[in-house]
């Protein structure tokens, strides 16, 4: 049963990736002839390049950060157990733009320092640009996982190594580290797929990276574009692959009895430790916010010395509606469709859950500009199904294969969260197949798998490219405003939208991953 | 506790196994074992761990599917290789070795959860309750309970439907030292009481012979003796499952006209025919110790009740003497052993089994 399911979704999961094989079948490209291209080569390695540093330094920012406010006495803990997860909120292209403008000439940040004697600022553009940018909003991937593994590492090993003599970096090293690479690696992996799928961020700084390269060759070169895209969805695999193979699975910590993780003083480093993480989301979450707000500032003094028409409140209003509704709706299908697979992989070891969990995770590799893409072609070259182009549950389907990956981590621990032999017990006891999961491991999983779809809820508030696509006509969604006002240049309403997004999302990221976080290892 | 009790009337049915196989990939896990039960009969399955007892008990329970021989209850058919009735069709209640219970329901809901729709708030369950003395903790969670409360509750929550048969997956280790012999007893009295059949697995010989009319004593899937306490702790079959049952000294002897010549001097034996190089059961409460002569004292544990020696003969043999006193000697003394106890067991020393024997064994019940 569970096998069957789980080869049907990943089926469906593959969908698109087989779309784009097909069509470069279809278009007779030439992927050898396409790869080896001097237009290709430079692209691709941009690529990589950029997706493994940025995945090295978000595993590396997220683990030193959930250590520190997870495992040390730093000040002002309970603050940044809130805040350091919520850079995610931002979509990469409404960071990227502020970040931009924070630093351009006459920026925010420039009349910050200028009183300070600092000259010029460095320029955030190209590769060192999509770096920072993206590091910065995408270290969360990193964060959650370990801080969750952070919290629920047994102590007695740490105090058994300080013992024996090791002090506390030495026990870090040796003992938790070893012990979190995997919620490391499923984290990094996380970044490494968002990044190389990225296209906001890339675009805006100006890097040639390969989603750029499919966007810009998607109408006059049809076969250039579905070849990169193809490519795109092989790197993906074969680093979902590699990630599987290179890293041992830890084994879980045990549900029951867990004990108080233990706390390092960090002494005279209080201080300082307190003040760098500080200054850190400074930059990550309070600049690119003060950003956005001295546009909406800037914007509406402007417009208003022009005479121009205020912000649209009203479209404003329904646009929020219909981000929230179609993000729960995907963040809901989402963790319906990957529940099965998550059963398959935690209950038993079978090759039909990791295939199928690789074809899930591939979804998220291609940008959506591809997904978008291969629905439209799809849906336009069917009878059957063009009657869904630009129809709701289309859309949802879109989401639910694009962000499928964020949810099977989390869904995972939630099945694996289920204490042995209750199941059993409850058989025992009279309950059938139906009451045994409604009354016993729903409930159970419920947080687990709030935080799976709300991490899943979070992409689709996000989510660009493929809502241009697929969206009915005249569905606005938060992002998709955001986008059209920067096109216009309505500042104003660009800033308002994004702070909007920025609010609505924090607060459902709160309530269903931040206050879920336990829940992620 | 009885008068409580009485509104649940569990129908007590036999239990009869058939030459059941468990396999999964590889070895059976349990192999062609053959046991029956009496209704209202309280059997033990007493082994070390791996040895198959707990996948005996949740076959019975219709957890795992055989893959040979039938089992029954009363006179339903629940289990052959070819078919199986679910396990929430048995009617049969489970008390699990870490209790199960459901984390996010209350005491009376986890309880109550075995319950028709309709009786959910019935006396029934204030019955079950108050069986285990459990009354007043209905709204409580369960991991705000001790351990024997949480026990408790499995066991009200096993009970409470009225089951005709009851199984407990080694229902006390998971208790501390000071609370499993009181539980132990509360559980049997409670057991007793109601009359209903009840199978349970351990891997501790005083339970099994305190709790059980008949103990099953397996190894390697299969069983090795199926007897009363009395029988096997005075006739184990074979030195393995003397060795397992209790303590024991295997001392090498020779056989003939119902004596066994030892080390200790003559060993009255219970098989008159038995001839030749054997090996001789001597329970330490068999031996006694008099001051001086052929032997060594290397050990002395005192328990209260009475004090156990270890004790290495001048032929190099060690054998372990337990007295009902105070200790009367200690490390070193030389002392004499001699044989005061009944006709006993010989094993012949073919048995593969016995070749590493003649040393004093512990008790498995110290589970290491």
């Amino acid at each position: 049963m569970l096998v069957v399911a789980a080869l049907v979704i990943g089926m469906v999961f593959a969908g698109p990736l087989a779309y784009v094989v097909i069509q470069n079948v279809r278009e007779g490209a030439d992927l050898a002839d396409i790869v080896w291209s001097e237009d290709t080569a430079g692209p691709l390695v941009r690529s990589l390049l950029l997706a493994s540093v940025v995945s090295l330094t978000s595993a590396l920012i997220g683990t030193v950060l959930a250590w520190t406010v997870v495992r040390t006495d730093i000040r002002g803990r309970s603050l940044w157990k809130v805040v350091a997860p919520l850079p995610l909120v931002f979509p990469s292209f409404v960071g990227a733009t502020a970040l931009i403008s924070g630093f351009a000439t006459g920026g925010l940040l420039e009349q910050l320092v200028e009183p300070l004697g600092v000259g010029s600022l460095p320029e955030l553009s190209g590769f060192r640009g999509a770096w920072f940018v993206l590091t910065l909003f995408t270290y969360p991937y990193v964060y959650l996982p370990v801080a969750a593994r952070l919290r629920h590492l047994p102590a007695a090993p740490e105090e058994s190594a300080r013992l024996l003599g090791r002090r506390p970096l030495q026990v870090f090293t040796s003992v938790v580290l070893p012990q979190s690479l995997t919620a490391i690696s499923a984290g990094a992996l996380l970044v490494f797929l968002y990044t190389i799928s990225d296209f906001g961020a890339v675009q805006l700084l100006r890097y040639d990276t390969l989603t750029r390269a499919i966007f810009a060759n998607q109408l006059a070169n049809r076969a250039t574009s579905f070849g990169l895209a193809l490519l795109l969805g092989i790197v993906a695999i074969v680093v979902v692959a590699g990630e599987r193979a290179l890293i041992r699975r830890d084994p879980p910590t045990s549900g029951r009895n867990r004990s108080r993780a233990l706390q390092i003083p960090l002494g005279p480093l209080r201080g300082p430790v307190t003040v760098a993480v500080g200054a850190f989301f400074l930059v990550a979450l309070v600049g690119p916010a003060a950003s956005l707000l001295h546009w909406l500032i800037r914007g509406l003094s402007s417009e208003r010395s022009r005479g121009a028409t205020a912000v649209d409140v009203d479209g404003l209003w329904s646009a929020v509606v219909n981000t929230v509704w179609v993000s729960i709706a995907a963040a809901v299908v989402t963790v319906a469709v990957v529940l099965p697979v998550a059963y398959l992989n935690a209950r038993y070891r079978s090759r039909t859950g990791t295939a199928a969990n690789a074809l899930v995770v591939s979804g998220f590799a291609l940008p959506g500009v591809v997904i978008g893409l291969a629905f439209v072609f799809w849906v336009l070259s069917t009878d059957l199904f063009v009657s869904f182009y630009q129809t709701l549950p289309l859309l949802v389907l879109a989401y639910v294969i694009h962000f499928g990956a964020q949810a099977t981590g989390a869904s995972g621990v939630a099945v694996g969260a289920i204490p042995p032999h209750l199941d059993d017990a409850a058989r025992t006891l009279g309950a059938g197949r139906l009451r045994r999961f409604t009354t016993i491991e729903l409930p159970i999983m419920a947080p687990g798998l709030g935080a799976a779809g709300g991490l899943v809820l979070l992409s689709v508030m996000k989510e660009l490219p493929a809502t241009l696509f697929l969206a009915p006509i005249g569905f606005d969604t938060l992002a998709t405003r955001i986008w059209s006002a920067m096109e216009t240049v309505s500042y104003a309403q660009a800033g308002l939208d994004s702070l909007v997004l920025l609010a609505v999302s924090g607060l459902l990221t709160w309530l269903l991953v931040i206050r879920a976080a336990e829940h992620l290892d | 506790m009885s008068d409580a009790a009485r509104p649940l009337r569990p129908q007590p049915v036999s239990i009869d196994i058939e030459d059941i196989a468990v396999a999964y990939d590889g070895p059976p896990v349990v192999d062609h074992v053959s046991i029956s039960v009496e209704p209202g009969e309280m059997v033990a399955l007493l082994g070390p761990s791996g040895c198959g007892k707990t996948t005996l008990l949740r076959a019975i329970a219709g957890l795992e599917p055989i893959t040979a021989g039938r089992i029954r209850l009363g006179d339903r058919t629940v289990s052959t290789a070819s078919s199986h009735v679910a396990a929430e069709r048995r009617r049969v209640g489970m008390v699990f070795q870490d209790w199960a219970l459901f984390p996010h329901l209350s005491v009376a809901r986890n309880v109550a959860y075995g319950l028709p729709r309709a009786e959910r708030s019935s006396p029934r369950l204030t019955a079950a309750l108050s069986m285990v003395g459990m009354e007043g903790y209905e709204d409580r969670a369960p991991h705000t309970l001790s351990g024997g409360q949480q026990q408790r509750v499995a066991l009200a929550r096993a009970l409470a439907p009225e089951p005709n048969v009851l199984l407990l997956d080694e229902p006390f280790s998971n208790l501390d030292a000071s609370l499993r012999a009181s539980i132990r007893t509360e559980v049997h009295r409670l057991v007793t009481g109601l009359g209903i059949t009840a199978v349970f697995v351990t891997h501790d010989q005083d339970e099994a012979f305190v709790l059980g009319s008949r103990v099953a004593v397996m190894r390697d899937g299969h069983i090795e003796q199926w007897a009363t306490p009395t029988e096997l702790y005075s006739r184990p079959v074979n030195p393995w499952v003397a060795r397992f049952v209790g303590e024991a000294t295997l001392l090498a002897g020779q056989a003939s006209s119902g004596e066994a010549r030892t080390a200790l001097g003559g060993v009255p034996l219970l098989d008159t025919r038995a001839r030749g190089a054997v090996q001789v059961l001597l329970r330490p409460e068999d031996l006694a110790l008099d001051a001086g002569g052929t032997a060594e004292i290397d050990l002395v544990e005192y328990y209260g009740h009475d004090t156990t020696y270890d004790v290495r003969l001048d032929t190099g043999e060690s054998v372990r003497v337990r007295l009902a006193s105070v200790p009367r000697f200690s490390r070193s003394d030389r002392v004499t052993v001699r044989f005061a106890g009944d006709a006993t067991r010989a094993y012949e020393v073919t048995d593969a089994e016995s070749t590493d024997s003649a040393t004093a064994t512990r008790p498995a019940s110290a589970e290491g």
